[in-house]
Protein backbone atom coordinates (compact mmCIF):
# COMPACT_ATOMS: atom_id res chain seq x y z
CA UNK A 1 0.00 0.00 0.00
CA UNK A 2 1.47 3.32 -0.76
CA UNK A 3 1.86 6.03 1.38
CA UNK A 4 -1.16 7.81 0.67
CA UNK A 5 -2.91 5.15 0.98
CA UNK A 6 -2.08 4.33 4.27
CA UNK A 7 -3.02 7.70 5.57
CA UNK A 8 -6.77 7.50 3.54
CA UNK A 9 -6.90 4.49 5.21
CA UNK A 10 -6.10 5.81 8.78
CA UNK A 11 -8.60 8.65 8.07
CA UNK A 12 -11.49 6.51 7.08
CA UNK A 13 -10.99 4.17 9.98
CA UNK A 14 -11.07 7.16 11.78
CA UNK A 15 -14.43 8.42 11.00
CA UNK A 16 -16.03 4.58 11.02
CA UNK A 17 -14.24 4.14 14.24
CA UNK A 18 -15.08 7.34 16.45
CA UNK A 19 -18.62 7.76 14.60
CA UNK A 20 -20.61 5.11 16.54
CA UNK A 21 -18.71 6.04 19.75
CA UNK A 22 -19.62 9.95 19.45
CA UNK A 23 -22.99 9.77 17.60
CA UNK A 24 -25.22 8.71 20.64
CA UNK A 25 -24.29 11.22 22.78
CA UNK A 26 -24.55 14.08 20.52
CA UNK A 27 -28.13 12.97 19.11
CA UNK A 28 -29.65 10.94 21.91
CA UNK A 29 -28.54 13.52 25.36
CA UNK A 30 -31.23 15.83 24.61
CA UNK A 31 -33.95 12.89 24.99
CA UNK A 32 -35.32 10.99 28.17
CA UNK A 33 -35.52 7.26 27.27
CA UNK A 34 -38.86 5.41 28.09
CA UNK A 35 -38.38 3.12 31.18
CA UNK A 36 -38.35 0.71 29.59
CA UNK A 37 -35.38 0.96 27.17
CA UNK A 38 -33.60 2.35 30.19
CA UNK A 39 -33.66 -0.92 32.05
CA UNK A 40 -32.87 -2.84 28.44
CA UNK A 41 -29.77 -0.32 28.73
CA UNK A 42 -29.06 -0.79 31.64
CA UNK A 43 -28.19 -4.48 31.25
CA UNK A 44 -25.75 -3.91 28.49
CA UNK A 45 -22.71 -3.51 30.86
CA UNK A 46 -23.25 -7.05 32.53
CA UNK A 47 -24.34 -8.83 28.97
CA UNK A 48 -20.90 -6.55 27.71
CA UNK A 49 -18.62 -7.83 30.45
CA UNK A 50 -19.82 -11.22 30.48
CA UNK A 51 -19.31 -11.38 26.32
CA UNK A 52 -15.35 -9.52 26.64
CA UNK A 53 -14.93 -12.30 30.27
CA UNK A 54 -15.53 -15.21 28.03
CA UNK A 55 -14.16 -14.07 24.87
CA UNK A 56 -10.75 -13.15 26.53
CA UNK A 57 -10.89 -16.43 28.97
CA UNK A 58 -12.36 -18.94 26.16
CA UNK A 59 -11.03 -17.94 22.92
CA UNK A 60 -7.92 -15.84 24.03
CA UNK A 61 -6.26 -16.11 20.61
CA UNK A 62 -9.48 -15.47 18.75
CA UNK A 63 -10.62 -19.18 18.02
CA UNK A 64 -12.76 -20.59 20.72
CA UNK A 65 -10.09 -23.02 23.05
CA UNK A 66 -12.10 -24.81 25.16
CA UNK A 67 -8.99 -27.47 26.56
CA UNK A 68 -7.43 -28.48 29.32
CA UNK A 69 -4.20 -26.41 27.86
CA UNK A 70 -6.07 -23.02 27.56
CA UNK A 71 -3.58 -21.32 30.12
CA UNK A 72 -6.05 -18.38 30.04
CA UNK A 73 -8.92 -20.92 31.58
CA UNK A 74 -6.64 -21.86 34.22
CA UNK A 75 -5.59 -18.26 35.41
CA UNK A 76 -9.48 -16.91 35.28
CA UNK A 77 -10.88 -19.56 38.14
CA UNK A 78 -8.27 -18.14 40.39
CA UNK A 79 -8.94 -14.36 39.37
CA UNK A 80 -12.38 -15.18 39.62
CA UNK A 81 -12.14 -16.00 43.44
CA UNK A 82 -9.62 -13.04 44.25
CA UNK A 83 -12.51 -10.82 42.46
CA UNK A 84 -15.08 -12.15 44.71
CA UNK A 85 -13.49 -12.19 47.91
CA UNK A 86 -11.59 -8.94 47.93
CA UNK A 87 -13.81 -6.91 45.32
CA UNK A 88 -10.62 -5.46 44.72
CA UNK A 89 -9.03 -4.76 40.68
CA UNK A 90 -5.63 -4.31 42.45
CA UNK A 91 -5.54 -7.89 43.57
CA UNK A 92 -7.73 -9.16 41.30
CA UNK A 93 -5.14 -7.84 38.57
CA UNK A 94 -2.19 -8.96 40.00
CA UNK A 95 -3.40 -12.69 41.36
CA UNK A 96 -4.07 -12.38 37.48
CA UNK A 97 -1.06 -11.33 36.17
CA UNK A 98 1.62 -13.57 38.30
CA UNK A 99 -0.28 -16.60 37.89
CA UNK A 100 0.02 -16.00 33.99
CA UNK A 101 3.05 -15.39 34.03
CA UNK A 102 4.02 -18.38 36.19
CA UNK A 103 1.78 -20.35 33.61
CA UNK A 104 4.03 -18.62 30.95
CA UNK A 105 7.11 -19.65 32.20
CA UNK A 106 7.08 -23.40 33.88
CA UNK A 107 4.11 -25.40 31.91
CA UNK B 1 -11.67 21.05 36.07
CA UNK B 2 -12.55 19.27 39.71
CA UNK B 3 -9.02 17.60 40.65
CA UNK B 4 -10.44 15.24 42.46
CA UNK B 5 -12.25 13.65 39.95
CA UNK B 6 -9.70 14.40 37.47
CA UNK B 7 -6.99 12.39 39.74
CA UNK B 8 -9.35 9.51 40.25
CA UNK B 9 -10.28 8.49 36.32
CA UNK B 10 -6.32 8.63 36.14
CA UNK B 11 -6.13 6.33 38.68
CA UNK B 12 -8.94 4.61 37.10
CA UNK B 13 -7.02 3.86 33.92
CA UNK B 14 -3.64 2.53 35.43
CA UNK B 15 -4.88 -1.35 34.78
CA UNK B 16 -6.37 -0.74 31.45
CA UNK B 17 -3.01 0.98 30.55
CA UNK B 18 -1.38 -1.91 31.91
CA UNK B 19 -3.30 -4.28 29.60
CA UNK B 20 -2.73 -1.60 26.19
CA UNK B 21 1.20 -2.24 26.37
CA UNK B 22 1.75 -4.87 25.20
CA UNK B 23 -1.38 -4.80 22.58
CA UNK B 24 -0.34 -1.18 21.27
CA UNK B 25 3.76 -2.65 21.52
CA UNK B 26 2.63 -5.54 19.22
CA UNK B 27 0.55 -3.06 16.76
CA UNK B 28 3.45 -0.93 16.82
CA UNK B 29 5.63 -3.70 15.64
CA UNK B 30 3.38 -5.08 12.91
CA UNK B 31 2.39 -1.84 11.97
CA UNK B 32 6.55 -1.68 10.79
CA UNK B 33 6.17 -4.54 9.77
CA UNK B 34 3.61 -4.16 6.99
CA UNK B 35 5.14 -0.84 5.82
CA UNK B 36 3.64 2.05 7.61
CA UNK B 37 6.10 4.41 8.96
CA UNK B 38 6.34 4.97 12.79
CA UNK B 39 4.39 8.61 12.31
CA UNK B 40 1.73 6.45 10.68
CA UNK B 41 1.84 3.39 13.27
CA UNK B 42 1.31 6.30 15.87
CA UNK B 43 -1.04 8.15 14.36
CA UNK B 44 -3.34 5.30 13.98
CA UNK B 45 -3.41 5.05 17.57
CA UNK B 46 -4.20 8.53 17.89
CA UNK B 47 -7.55 8.80 15.46
CA UNK B 48 -8.62 5.59 15.48
CA UNK B 49 -8.16 3.81 19.02
CA UNK B 50 -9.39 0.93 18.04
CA UNK B 51 -7.25 -2.33 18.81
CA UNK B 52 -9.24 -4.56 16.99
CA UNK B 53 -9.59 -2.21 14.04
CA UNK B 54 -6.26 -1.91 13.77
CA UNK B 55 -5.29 -4.99 14.09
CA UNK B 56 -7.77 -5.87 11.62
CA UNK B 57 -6.16 -3.35 8.86
CA UNK B 58 -3.08 -4.94 9.83
CA UNK B 59 -3.87 -7.90 8.67
CA UNK B 60 -5.94 -7.19 5.48
CA UNK B 61 -2.59 -4.78 4.50
CA UNK B 62 -0.35 -8.31 4.86
CA UNK B 63 -2.30 -9.86 3.11
CA UNK B 64 -2.61 -7.55 0.15
CA UNK B 65 -6.49 -6.52 0.63
CA UNK B 66 -7.99 -3.40 -0.41
CA UNK B 67 -8.68 -0.03 1.59
CA UNK B 68 -12.80 -0.31 0.95
CA UNK B 69 -11.73 -3.71 3.18
CA UNK B 70 -10.59 -2.10 5.93
CA UNK B 71 -13.04 0.53 6.35
CA UNK B 72 -15.95 -1.63 6.07
CA UNK B 73 -15.00 -4.16 8.42
CA UNK B 74 -13.77 -1.30 10.94
CA UNK B 75 -17.67 -0.07 10.15
CA UNK B 76 -18.58 -3.83 11.62
CA UNK B 77 -15.85 -3.91 14.62
CA UNK B 78 -17.02 -0.43 15.15
CA UNK B 79 -20.83 -0.72 15.89
CA UNK B 80 -20.30 -2.00 18.92
CA UNK B 81 -19.68 1.16 20.41
CA UNK B 82 -23.31 2.47 19.69
CA UNK B 83 -24.88 0.58 21.71
CA UNK B 84 -22.37 1.15 24.96
CA UNK B 85 -22.46 4.95 23.87
CA UNK B 86 -26.15 4.83 23.92
CA UNK B 87 -25.88 3.01 27.58
CA UNK B 88 -23.76 5.74 28.88
CA UNK B 89 -26.04 8.40 27.77
CA UNK B 90 -28.50 8.10 30.86
CA UNK B 91 -25.76 8.52 32.93
CA UNK B 92 -24.19 11.85 31.34
CA UNK B 93 -27.17 13.16 30.87
CA UNK B 94 -27.47 16.67 33.14
CA UNK B 95 -24.26 15.65 34.67
CA UNK B 96 -21.84 15.97 31.77
CA UNK B 97 -22.28 19.14 28.71
CA UNK B 98 -23.16 17.43 25.71
CA UNK B 99 -20.56 18.72 23.86
CA UNK B 100 -17.60 17.51 25.82
CA UNK B 101 -19.23 14.70 26.66
CA UNK B 102 -19.13 13.82 23.04
CA UNK B 103 -16.03 14.70 22.51
CA UNK B 104 -14.79 12.56 25.42
CA UNK B 105 -16.50 10.30 24.24
CA UNK B 106 -13.74 9.95 21.57
CA UNK B 107 -11.90 7.60 24.11
CA UNK B 108 -14.41 4.99 24.64
CA UNK B 109 -13.07 1.97 24.40
CA UNK B 110 -14.70 -1.66 26.01
CA UNK B 111 -12.01 -1.42 28.79
CA UNK B 112 -13.39 2.73 29.02
CA UNK B 113 -16.86 1.98 29.08
CA UNK B 114 -16.10 -1.58 31.71
CA UNK B 115 -14.66 0.99 34.58
CA UNK B 116 -16.50 3.83 33.61
CA UNK B 117 -19.99 2.16 34.44
CA UNK B 118 -19.01 0.37 37.19
CA UNK B 119 -17.58 3.94 38.42
CA UNK B 120 -21.51 5.69 37.32
CA UNK B 121 -22.95 2.95 39.90
CA UNK B 122 -22.08 4.71 43.01
CA UNK B 123 -20.42 8.69 41.50
CA UNK B 124 -22.34 10.85 39.00
CA UNK B 125 -20.08 11.51 35.96
CA UNK B 126 -17.77 14.15 35.64
CA UNK B 127 -16.54 15.62 32.81
CA UNK B 128 -13.31 15.48 35.35
CA UNK B 129 -13.48 11.72 35.47
CA UNK B 130 -14.58 11.25 31.80
CA UNK B 131 -11.25 13.19 30.74
CA UNK B 132 -8.98 11.69 33.21
CA UNK B 133 -10.06 8.04 32.22
CA UNK B 134 -10.25 8.34 28.56
CA UNK B 135 -7.15 10.75 27.63
CA UNK B 136 -4.70 8.58 30.40
CA UNK B 137 -5.98 5.34 28.28
CA UNK B 138 -5.35 6.91 25.08
CA UNK B 139 -1.99 8.05 25.91
CA UNK B 140 -1.34 5.17 26.98
CA UNK B 141 -2.90 3.31 23.44
CA UNK B 142 -0.33 5.82 21.72
CA UNK B 143 2.75 5.61 23.43
CA UNK B 144 2.76 2.13 23.90
CA UNK B 145 2.43 1.87 20.24
CA UNK B 146 4.85 4.76 19.44
CA UNK B 147 7.60 2.33 21.75
CA UNK B 148 6.29 -0.70 19.72
CA UNK B 149 7.08 0.84 16.52
CA UNK B 150 10.25 2.06 17.22
CA UNK B 151 11.88 -1.04 19.22
CA UNK B 152 9.94 -3.60 17.58
CA UNK B 153 12.87 -5.16 16.52
CA UNK B 154 14.91 -5.16 19.27
CA UNK B 155 12.63 -6.74 22.03
CA UNK B 156 11.26 -10.27 21.32
CA UNK B 157 8.31 -11.62 23.04
CA UNK B 158 6.72 -10.41 26.14
CA UNK B 159 4.19 -12.58 26.79
CA UNK B 160 6.19 -14.59 29.78
CA UNK B 161 5.60 -11.04 31.47
CA UNK B 162 1.59 -12.52 31.88
CA UNK B 163 0.65 -8.92 30.94
CA UNK B 164 -1.54 -10.17 28.12
CA UNK B 165 -3.93 -11.19 31.34
CA UNK B 166 -4.19 -7.81 32.57
CA UNK B 167 -7.45 -7.26 30.38
CA UNK B 168 -9.06 -10.44 30.94
CA UNK B 169 -8.29 -9.88 34.75
CA UNK B 170 -9.69 -6.47 34.53
CA UNK B 171 -12.88 -7.76 32.64
CA UNK B 172 -13.38 -10.28 35.54
CA UNK B 173 -12.94 -8.13 38.16
CA UNK B 174 -15.45 -5.97 36.82
CA UNK B 175 -18.03 -8.44 35.93
CA UNK B 176 -17.90 -9.07 39.51
CA UNK B 177 -18.70 -5.55 40.42
CA UNK B 178 -21.28 -4.94 37.96
CA UNK B 179 -23.46 -8.25 39.00
CA UNK B 180 -25.23 -7.10 42.24
CA UNK B 181 -28.22 -9.01 41.40
CA UNK B 182 -29.66 -12.54 40.24
CA UNK B 183 -30.85 -10.86 36.80
CA UNK B 184 -27.25 -9.42 35.83
CA UNK B 185 -25.59 -12.22 36.75
CA UNK B 186 -28.02 -14.62 34.42
CA UNK B 187 -27.55 -11.55 31.88
CA UNK B 188 -23.97 -12.01 31.79
CA UNK B 189 -24.23 -15.86 31.58
CA UNK B 190 -26.53 -15.78 28.66
CA UNK B 191 -24.49 -13.34 27.08
CA UNK B 192 -21.24 -14.93 27.50
CA UNK B 193 -22.81 -18.20 26.16
CA UNK B 194 -24.40 -16.60 23.18
CA UNK B 195 -21.48 -15.11 22.75
CA UNK B 196 -19.63 -18.11 22.04
CA UNK B 197 -22.37 -20.24 20.22
CA UNK B 198 -22.44 -17.51 17.55
CA UNK B 199 -18.70 -17.17 17.14
CA UNK B 200 -18.69 -21.07 16.86
CA UNK B 201 -21.55 -21.42 14.23
CA UNK B 202 -20.60 -18.15 12.58
CA UNK B 203 -16.54 -17.87 12.91
CA UNK B 204 -16.57 -14.28 10.62
CA UNK B 205 -18.71 -12.93 13.84
CA UNK B 206 -15.43 -13.78 16.17
CA UNK B 207 -13.61 -11.67 13.86
CA UNK B 208 -15.85 -8.48 13.24
CA UNK B 209 -17.70 -8.96 16.93
CA UNK B 210 -20.31 -8.87 15.84
CA UNK B 211 -21.38 -12.04 18.39
CA UNK B 212 -20.42 -9.43 20.85
CA UNK B 213 -23.17 -7.19 19.87
CA UNK B 214 -26.29 -9.73 19.12
CA UNK B 215 -25.03 -11.66 22.56
CA UNK B 216 -25.94 -8.67 24.51
CA UNK B 217 -28.99 -7.76 22.19
CA UNK B 218 -30.48 -11.04 23.13
CA UNK B 219 -28.76 -11.08 27.03
CA UNK B 220 -29.85 -7.49 27.83
CA UNK B 221 -33.21 -8.32 26.79
CA UNK B 222 -34.00 -11.38 28.69
CA UNK B 223 -32.77 -9.47 31.33
CA UNK B 224 -35.57 -6.95 31.13
CA UNK B 225 -37.82 -10.33 30.55
CA UNK B 226 -36.15 -11.75 33.97
CA UNK B 227 -37.20 -8.16 35.83
CA UNK B 228 -41.09 -7.96 34.11
CA UNK B 229 -41.89 -10.99 36.18
CA UNK B 230 -40.44 -10.02 39.31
Amino acid sequence: MSSTSIWLMIIGVSLVSLLPRILPVVLFSRYEFPELLKRWLSFVAPAVLGALTALSVLAPEGDIDISIYNKYFWAFIPTLLVAIKTKSLFYSLLVGIVIMALLHNFV
Amino acid sequence: MQKQELKQGIKDSIPIILGYLPLGFAFGVLANEVGMSIIQATMMSVLCFTGAGQYIAIGVMQAGGALFTIILANVLVNLRYLLFSTSLVPYLKGQVPTAIGSLLSYGLTDETYAVAINRYQGHAPTASYMAGLNLSAHIGWITSTLLGAILGSYIGNTDSLGLDFALPAMYICLLVFMTKHTSDVIVALSSAFFCLLIGYLVPAAMGNMFNIIIATIIAASLGVLIHEQH
